[in-house]
């Protein structure tokens, strides 16, 4: 199911909204929080910038971030060469997971049974 | 014939209905307002946020039309009452009419133009891109985040926002009573003291929280109601404006009512 980020508010505001509205968590907190987890996969620079300024790849972190904001998450992603098009094959998706595997409880990718060869030894 | 009745009274009955619908959103919201839950971190940060969009943006364009349209307005009503012999009526005139009628009018008539039509846009929006679903699927209540802040907004930014307006207009009206009638500002006072009726003053800042609720809550409502397509975009923002102006109408009418009795 498609959950796009919030559109009139910058990426780490999406992440912190997270934590601001579940756990009351001050802003600075939070927000101080969420550029930290961007940073942590390679992606400070675009905690400023809003959903349309952003590349597919982008999107995905910003969004797999917002999703492991939740406590206890679970997250599950659903055919993620739709969200990233242009993909080659599973690796950019799972170092993304990898890098922020202490934030998640489990993480499980539903795909098409032809999209296999693309997961490799996943 | 009969078909004209049937869709008058289809009509009336869908007004009365969408009224209803209204006014108990409106007591959903209102209960919301009062609930310490609430206010989270999320939701106070939104608040802070659109007073700032609401109230300070727009302070430079309000300051010039208050100064503009009311040294304009001031003007000429004190013209009049020279050239009729209502001078006695200054004080009344100018506390009566200007400050706790035309003041607040003149304020709720340029946050709706201005910011009335942005959240109705901006809530539309929101429900085409499913923004809405999404806050809906992280349980982020939407009441709670989206709606509670702007209709606090709203009131907070009218009230302030009619307040300042009345001090512009009260400047003005010292300003324009010294150029036609060279009345000096001891005695400018002294007449505004005299004719200041303190419920007339409590009835206009109620009138403007009453506005400033409705001026937001309304093109919410319309907002949401936009369907997954863009084009149901214009058609909602149009309902919602159309609904504000009616909903200022209203509670003008209302105002007047309770003076009179």
């Amino acid at each position: 199911m498609d959950v796009p980020l919030i559109s009139n508010q910058d990426i780490y505001m999406n992440i912190a909204l997270i934590k601001e509205y579940h756990e009351d968590m001050p802003r600075r907190q939070a927000q101080r929080l969420a550029v930290e987890y961007l940073e942590r996969v390679d992606l400070g620079h675009i905690a400023y910038k809003r959903n349309p300024a952003l590349n597919p790849e982008e999107r995905f972190c910003g969004m797999l971030l917002r999703a492991a904001m939740v406590k206890d998450a679970m997250i599950l992603i659903d055919q993620p060469f739709k969200i990233i098009p242009h993909l080659k094959d599973i690796r950019f998706i799972t170092t993304a997971l990898k890098k922020i595997d202490d934030l998640y409880l489990s993480c499980h990718i539903y795909d098409y049974k032809w999209m296999e060869e693309k997961y490799g030894e996943l | 014939m009969m078909s004209f009745w049937e869709n008058l009274g289809r009509r009336v009955i869908q007004m009365i209905t969408a009224f209803a619908d209204t006014i108990i959103f409106a007591g959903k919201v209102f209960i919301r307002i009062f609930r310490r839950k609430t206010y989270s971190s999320a939701m106070r940060e939104v608040l802070l946020n659109q007073i700032y969009f609401t109230s300070v943006q727009i302070l430079p364009v309000f300051l010039m039309v208050s100064i503009i349209f009311g040294s304009l307005l001031i003007g000429i009503v004190f013209q009049l009452l020279k050239e009729f012999g209502l001078t006695g009526f200054f004080g009344h005139v100018l506390m009566g009419l200007i400050v706790t009628e035309l003041s607040p009018l003149l304020t709720v008539l340029l946050i709706t133009l201005r910011s009335a039509a942005a959240i109705n846009t901006e809530m539309a929006v929101m429900k085409v891109n499913r923004e809405i679903k999404t806050l809906e699927m992280f349980r982020i209540d939407v009441i709670d985040y989206l709606l509670v802040p702007r209709v606090i907004n709203g009131i907070i930014s009218i009230v302030l926002l009619s307040s300042l307006c009345s001090i512009v207009l009260l400047v003005s009206g010292a300003l324009f009573s010294w150029l036609i009638f060279g009345m000096s500002i001891d005695v400018y006072t002294n007449i505004l003291l005299n004719a200041t009726n303190f419920s007339d003053i409590l009835i206009a800042l109620f009138k403007c929280a009453i506005y400033g609720f409705f001026i937001t809550l309304i093109p919410i409502r319309f907002g949401l109601r936009a369907s997954q397509e863009l084009t149901s975009i214009p058609i909602v923002v149009s309902q919602g404006m159309v609904n504000v102006f009616a909903a200022i109408l209203i509670i003008e009418v209302l105002s007047l009512l309770t003076k009179l009795l």
